[in-house]
């Protein structure tokens, strides 16, 4: 198959190990399931931190189902992206690592409170969520795959998001303010999620006519918009005066760009902002600490044929 | 030898097992497995693999799902929450009740 025919055949899940693919297919499905899955595993780190900032025992407990959850998903992304045959699981990983992977905007922020639970596991998992279930659409069928169980989980995490946020808008005068004020923090973060307009998203549009998006960027911020900006009212949260948000003729919201920070936005893209450093590497340091498991089990598996088994 | 056979419907969905071929080889297991599982059936692919390739680990062995009370990651739980703003978050939670009502957890 050659480029053209692709664009012709794309649609919901056209495309499956089995088909011949250009390259320039397979290396654009493997950007965009790369970055999905190396979101998945700097999310599931970051999540990792409100364990131990959790109130509740009930609390604890489904933060790390949670962590657990966005493992699991990167695992099924990893794989959906090496069947592709341009990069190795190895590589992706070792590339995340080194600082090369690249991962959402909204991961290279360290958080150190519980007020940052709701805006992570309900805005930032919401606006997560948009965007997966459009990719249940997706044309390569292992990508849509993944999602249909990726999906199939994260209800789970919105609404305990949600809950989250209601707790505490609805507790101490002095949670309420606080809650506010990460909020506020936050808020041009979960804009930005979606990145840029689509004219200036270099991959977007042959994303979209290959048929591995089916929904462009500015769509998906703006159902956002009219999703997720009435619950942060129902709860009594302030949308801030800037970035400027504003209704169009249609009725559907939108965010004046100019508003907000693309400096920091296009170095976090390169992973070379402040907080960048901080999660990859908080990261890799984890992942040494905990390298003798994983020694550990290469030992045992390759043992046992060509080496007696050690007595006990 | 005998060759379990997996029917995909339509293009995209999962391929899902659907019985099994007696054949000497894959050759004509495909061949057999065309004859007797693909043409009744809506059918876009087949699968084979040899049976005894295949692992299993059934409810007689294992606790799927484990052994405590997991309420706490399932989205019915937060039932002051409420999902119908968002038809991706409603899916996903009718899809949770689905399968906690078939795993017999409701």
């Amino acid at each position: 198959m050659d480029i053209d025919d692709v664009k012709a055949r794309a649609g919901p899940r056209e495309f499956s190990p089995s088909d011949d693919l250009p390259l320039e297919y397979r290396e654009a499905a493997t950007r965009m399931l790369e970055f999905h899955a190396n979101s998945e595993v700097m999310g599931g780190y970051l999540d990792k931190e409100f364990t131990r900032m959790a109130p509740s025992l009930d609390r604890k407990l489904a933060c790390t189902a949670k962590c657990q959850d966005e493992i699991g998903h990167a695992q099924l992304l990893y794989r959906a992206a090496e069947t592709l045959g341009v990069k190795t699981r190895e590589e992706m990983l070792a590339d995340l690592t080194n600082g090369e992977g690249k991962f959402l905007n909204c991961f290279h922020y360290p958080v150190d409170s519980w007020y940052e639970a709701p805006m992570i596991d309900f805005f930032v998992d919401g606006a997560a969520m948009r965007r997966q279930a459009t990719l249940k659409d997706t044309s390569w069928e292992p990508y849509a795959h993944a999602m249909d169980k990726v999906c199939f989980e994260e209800g789970f995490h919105v609404k305990h998001g949600e809950d989250i946020l209601r707790e505490l808008m609805t507790s101490s005068k002095a949670n309420q303010e606080r809650t506010q004020e990460v909020f506020e923090e936050w808020w041009p973060r979960m804009l930005q999620f979606f990145g840029p307009t689509n004219d200036e998203s270099t991959h977007n549009d042959f994303a979209q006519q290959v048929g591995l998006k089916t929904v462009s960027n500015d769509e998906l911020r703006n159902s956002f918009l009219n999703m997720y900006m009435p619950k942060a009212e129902k709860y009594g949260l302030e949308i801030p005066e800037y970035p400027r948000i504003f209704e169009r003729d249609d009725g559907t919201m939108a965010v004046r760009e100019d508003d907000l920070d693309w400096d920091e936005f296009w170095t976090i893209a390169k992973n070379d902002f402040e907080g960048s450093h901080e999660q990859i590497g908080s990261r890799r340091r984890r992942q040494e600490a905990v390298e003798w498991v994983r020694e550990s089990m290469t030992d045992w598996e390759t043992a046992g044929a060509d080496s007696p088994q050690a007595a006990d | 030898m005998i060759w379990e056979v997996f029917r995909q419907e339509e293009a995209g969905d999962r391929h899902t097992h659907c019985g099994n071929v007696h054949a000497p080889d894959r050759e004509m297991a495909l061949l057999f497995a065309q004859i007797q599982h693909g043409r009744r059936m809506q059918t876009n692919s087949l699968w084979v693999a040899p049976s005894d390739e295949i692992g299993e680990v059934d409810a007689d062995e294992t606790e799927f799902g484990g052994t405590t009370d997991k309420s706490y990651r399932w989205a019915i739980t937060y039932n002051q929450i409420d999902a119908s703003f968002a038809e991706e978050v409603a899916e996903s939670e009718a899809e949770q009740e689905e399968a906690a009502e078939k795993r017999g957890d409701v």
